[in-house]
């Protein structure tokens, strides 16, 4: 039992109604790379941004070294000692790699108000060529590297303070092998110089190779912390998914055949970087559920469907052929689609339900190209009614609305365009328990009526519970199928995940 | 990170819901408090029907084209050319009137959307920001107006300066303003204009088709500054180079005094423009009759204009204030 | 072949390269077309005179540009400033010429700086009103000269009118503008927050500080612009009815090559270049016989000739 250099006590989370982070508390000790494993949602990087200053805590607190850590932004806990490298890009384009490095903490290099930028630059190179990145230029604008080049001046960036702890979230997905070596190395190195070294990472592999300890989050909780040369990737499965399918909430049913009418097929559909040669076909009446890691490519897939990729090859074809390579077109076509990025793609934002709710369908609810405000107002009220909206009058803008309403405008959208194939994509993401169950009951419906459904989801126990058949996806490739079956298990999915 | 950003905001905005027919009010409430100070400072001088028929002879030109102004200011989008198109247009609207004054005023609403097509042509096809795009051809077609007028103004045939009567120029533009605003209003383009300056991913994943529509209101924008230049022709009988000068800045302040968002989106109101434009043209001519000096003027304009904007402008809904 | 391209944008002296190389190809093309009126020694001397002036003004814009802010009333500055430095040079000579216009360019950044972080509006909405205002205020001032022509600069304060002191001013601003860029935060800074301003939030910048100190140096510089402007033309007249906006737009433009070929790290050349390029044009143009009247249609198909090749916008980004 090593020194604890980092506790968590009793720390909260809440993002309005969804309850991230619950009651965690969890110790770190110095010279240790502790790994933090969940799945999707599980909150351990919310865990660690509260840490890092880019959330602010809900309850509870950090105690860094006995003393209580509270940083309001980033280059506070860089300052008391505690660093993070993004899972998204963490440099500033226009800036050059020196300043993106020192960024903040240029007061080293300025004397007199008067930056020494030749100093600064030689310093970083300095940094550069101690991390084996020498071949990377100081004084360049950043823009000239690409993301994983700009990942390991985010590397630099974080580390060469030596800070106490240090947070790598998600960050080997990013870098080739010879990247993840590279990293590999440094954080050998930062465990042996004394200092902790927090590893969230999907690759289980990697996590067992690399770590000293795992703990475990699930839901928000602490499920439990282990030492990793007691348990192998299996255990470690286990312990991320180990809970009871609550069965009340999904489709009971099993064993109901899937028609073999065929609605929509994708073939050979590429998309660059993402998608890689996928072919399937989505039957009538058919819950199609897509599930994966995080870049697996079926987010873009779901696009791809809806017409809304920009460099997709291969096809997207209806039963009659037609073919679908626009967004005016899918939805003309009688294809919906609710995105995971609800505030930016699903819904307008600072507009109201009732346009919102009209938006897919005007062309319909014209009469010769003239609208009438009265229809349209019928219209919203009627299908935000059905779905139950909680609001003050369709006039209220959806900013307005809880994760949940919103949610419930963006079906209430296709509802009214009574559309025959719906894309949802991570349809109950940040729902509370009781709308979540209203969604998938009326997915139920839909699909009972003759609606096809592709459900493309990172929460495993929605597409167990919910799903005629998954596809599971892996680094753009389908890698598994399964069909519906009380049978079906978390770890069979998460073994073609990985 | 973008969550933090969010659910702060989403607090925020929850206080934006509280009157939105207030919101809407607040532009008239405007207009009409200046007219009601300015008649009692000029000893009701203002409401005088000679006065308002002299504040009425500045509104059409500027009212009509900013309706153009209106349609892509709503989509978030800016443009600075107005004025030097209204310039350009109606120097071909005064030679094509030689021939005949139907197919001038043809030609001036074809030029007008074919400088606006070549602003949306570059703005959307090339994707460089409106704001440049215009500053560009604010130059160019203003050279342009320069140019054809080296040698003198360019006047407008006696028939046409015959046409400036009161009652043509009010009818012309409540028909143009009624068109516009049955198609704002009753058409799906209204709507798709409002959903792109919301929220323009949005709106395309809702079947809108920003890319179309933006170059169309660009088109649209400079045909009906075409026509606005006939009613400035027949105003003004003669065009010199520097004919329809500082228009936009008129209009970009006009819009904003009748409560239009500077990002455009779903609070944009047809009635923006019409409240906006008689607020200006209501002070344009009121404030000589109060401070004779015009930098006075200008100073009270500025200072009103300020205010107006400091308490009508919707803060919650600007992500991020630049 | 395109990775040799590639390598060669990445070589620090690519972007000079490319703008020296276009001025010398305009340059070639009038004094080719129009040998005998163009582009003598002498000529260019008088066009890079007149284009430092602007560009002077170009440096000051590049700090609000590059933080996605405007300001309408930069011309109303200038004038302003002339006025303010004819008036304080009657009773101080030199020092009031050349403090009044600093001080006051310097006193409207502040002012301008405040109202909008205290009011909130977008830059471009409040410097309209502020532009209004200003002007207003020159037209004020003009009158407290008592001089039989009011605004004019004596024949004995015109050495900033010619070489050498006014080559003096502005590299002093070009070289100020140098060391903001590369030795102060501030260079850094401005770009962060027009890169991304909530990250550069996040990484503790006080964006508001920064934003108020943009204003201040844009307006600074103005002030340096309106030195060299008022001793250019022995003076200065008040306007009103927005009439100042049309100065607005040259300096402008010296800004927009600076952010075109920000990527290649030479933004103050880039805008001194930048506005040679188009005086070079312009001049060359009326060599031709051209009309003066055709002056603005050229600056304006210019700059958007380059700002369209310069331009890289990924797929799927919304453009407002």
């Amino acid at each position: 039992m090593g020194e604890i250099v980092l506790r968590s006590e009793k720390l909260n989370k809440h993002f309005g109604i969804t309850h991230a982070v619950k009651d965690v508390s969890l110790s770190f000790e110095k010279g240790e790379i502790h790994g933090l494993i969940g799945e999707n949602g599980s909150g351990k990087s919310t865990f660690c941004s509260m840490l890092c200053g880019i959330y602010p805590i809900s309850s509870g607190q950090f105690l860094l070294e006995g003393k209580e850590l509270k940083a309001k932004t980033l280059v506070e806990a860089n300052r008391a000692g505690v660093s993070i490298i993004v899972q998204e890009m963490g440099t500033l384009s226009g800036l050059t790699v020196a300043e993106n490095i020192y960024l903040g903490n240029e007061d080293q290099f300025i004397r007199h108000g008067i930056k020494n930028a030749s100093a600064m630059n030689r310093a970083a190179q300095a940094l550069l060529e101690r991390y084996g990145f020498g071949r990377i230029n100081a004084s360049a604008i950043i823009d000239h590297y690409n993301f994983e080049d700009r990942k390991l001046v985010e590397i630099v960036k974080a580390t060469y303070f030596n800070p106490r702890i240090v947070v790598i979230d998600e960050t080997t997905t990013a870098l080739s092998q010879a990247g993840r070596e590279s990293l590999f190395e440094h954080m050998d190195r930062i465990r042996n110089e004394g200092n902790t070294i927090i590893f969230i990472s999907h690759d289980l592999a990697e996590v067992i190779e690399h770590t000293d300890r795992i703990s475990i989050l699930r839901d928000g909780e602490l499920i439990d912390t282990v030492k990793t040369s007691d348990v192998t990737t299996d255990d470690l499965k286990r312990l991320m998914v180990g809970r009871e399918l609550g069965s009340h909430y999904y489709r009971s049913d099993y064993g109901e055949p899937i028609s073999d009418e065929v609605v929509l097929s994708a073939e050979n559909v590429s998309i660059p970087g993402a998608v890689d040669g996928v072919n399937f076909q989505l039957h009538k009446g058919e819950i199609l559920g897509f599930g994966g890691l995080s870049e697996c490519g079926m987010h873009e897939i779901g696009k791809a469907v809806f017409g809304a990729s920009y460099n997709r090859s291969g096809a997207v074809r209806l039963a009659n052929g037609t073919p679908i390579n626009s967004i005016p077109a899918a939805i003309h076509h009688s294809i919906a689609y609710a995105s995971k990025d609800r505030d930016n793609e699903s819904v307008v934002i600072s507009d109201s339900i009732r346009d919102n709710i009209c938006l897919p369908s005007l062309d319909d609810l014209a009469v010769k190209k003239v609208l009438h405000k009265r229809k349209l107002d019928k219209f919203a009220v009627k299908n935000a009614t059905r779905m139950s909206v909680v609001m003050t009058g369709v006039g209220q803008y959806v900013a307005d609305l809880s994760g949940g309403n919103k949610q419930k405008v963006v079906i209430a959208r296709w509802l009214g365009k009574d559309s025959d194939i719906l894309v949802l994509d991570s349809p109950t993401r940040g729902i509370d328990v009781k709308v979540k169950a209203d969604i998938y009951a009326l997915m139920r419906e839909l699909s009972k009526s003759g609606k096809s459904i592709i459900m493309i989801s990172e929460e495993i126990p929605e597409l167990l519970g919910m799903s005629d058949r998954i596809l599971i996806m892996r680094d753009g490739k389908i890698n598994g199928e399964f069909l519906r079956s009380p049978a079906l298990g978390e770890e069979d999915l998460i073994a073609k995940m990985v | 990170m973008v969550e933090q950003h969010k659910e702060e905001k989403n607090n925020a905005a929850a206080g934006l819901y509280l009157k939105p027919w207030l919101r809407n009010l607040m532009p008239l409430c405007g207009l009409l408090a200046i007219v009601v100070v300015f008649a009692f400072l000029t000893d009701g001088r203002i409401v005088q029907p000679r006065n308002m028929q002299l504040i009425l002879s500045q509104v059409y030109v500027l009212m009509i084209a900013s309706m153009g102004v209106f349609m892509i200011m709503t989509t978030g989008g800016l443009d600075f050319s107005q004025g030097s198109i209204l310039g350009l247009t109606s120097i071909i609207i005064c030679k094509v009137s030689q021939y005949n004054i139907l197919l001038a005023i043809v030609a001036g609403i074809v030029g007008g959307a074919m400088m606006g097509a070549f602003n949306g042509l570059f703005h959307v096809r090339f994707k460089i920001a409106s704001f440049i795009v215009t500053i560009c051809t604010m130059y160019l077609f203003r050279g342009l107006c320069e140019y054809l007028t080296t040698n003198g103004p360019i006047a407008a045939t006696p028939d046409v300066v015959a046409l400036n009567q009161t009652w043509l120029k009010l009818l012309l533009t409540s028909i143009v303003l009624l068109i516009g605003f049955l198609v704002f209003r009753f058409t799906r383009l209204g709507m798709d204009l409002r959903a792109i300056g919301a929220g323009e991913t949005a709106a395309r994943y809702s079947g809108c088709r920003p890319q179309l529509t933006k170059f169309f209101v660009y088109v649209a924008a400079g045909a009906i500054t075409g026509f606005a230049a006939f009613i400035n022709v027949i105003k003004v009988g003669s065009i010199t180079g520097t004919a329809g000068s500082q228009l936009e800045t008129q209009i970009l302040i006009a819009l904003v005094l009748g409560g239009l968002p500077i990002s455009g989106g779903a609070k944009a109101n047809f009635s923006n423009i019409i409240i906006g434009t008689l607020t200006y043209c209501v002070l344009e001519k009121s404030l000589p009759m109060v401070f004779p000096v015009s930098a006075t003027q200008q100073l009270v304009k500025g200072i009103i204009f300020l205010c107006v904007v400091a308490l009508t402008i919707d803060r919650k809904s600007l992500r991020v204030i630049k | 072949m395109s990775a040799k391209l590639n390598k060669l944008k990445a070589n620090r002296y690519f972007g000079i390269g490319l703008l020296l190389v276009m001025a010398v190809f305009f340059w070639a093309v009038f004094k080719i077309l129009s040998p005998s009126n163009f582009g003598s020694a002498n000529q260019m001397i008088g066009y890079l005179q007149t284009s430092i002036q602007y560009a002077v003004g170009g440096c000051g814009f590049y700090f609000i540009v590059v933080m996605g802010l405007f300001d309408f009333s930069v011309g109303a500055n200038i004038v302003l400033s002339s006025i303010v430095g004819v008036l304080l040079s009657r009773y101080f000579g030199y020092w009031g010429l050349v403090l009044g216009c600093l001080i006051c360019g310097t006193l409207i950044g502040c002012f301008n700086g405040f109202l909008y972080s205290r009011l909130r509006i977008p830059s471009m909405i409040v410097t309209v009103g502020l532009m209004l205002v200003l002007e207003s205020v020159a037209n004020y001032v003009i009158t407290l000269d008592t001089y039989v022509t009011p605004g004019k600069l004596t024949e004995g304060l015109l050495a900033f009118n010619r070489a050498p002191w006014n080559y003096v001013v502005a590299l002093s601003a070009f070289l100020l503008m140098a060391f903001l860029l590369n030795f102060t935060r501030i260079g850094t800074y401005c770009n962060a927050i027009g890169s991304n301003e909530y990250v550069a939030k996040n990484m503790g910048i006080n964006v508001r500080k920064y934003k108020m100190a943009g204003f201040i140096l844009l307006h600074f510089f103005i002030g340096i612009m309106a030195l060299l402007t008022v001793s250019y033309g022995k003076g200065m007249l008040a306007v009103t009815g927005m009439a100042s906006m049309e100065r607005n737009f040259k300096p402008l433009m010296g800004t927009f090559f600076g952010v075109a070929f920000k990527k290649f790290g030479w933004p103050v050349t880039a805008i001194i270049v930048g506005e040679f390029i188009i005086t070079i044009i312009f001049n060359g143009l009326v060599a031709l016989n051209v009309p003066t009247t055709i002056n603005d249609f050229v600056t304006g198909a210019v700059l958007l000739t380059i700002v369209t090749l310069t331009n890289r916008a990924p797929k799927g980004t919304v453009v407002k």
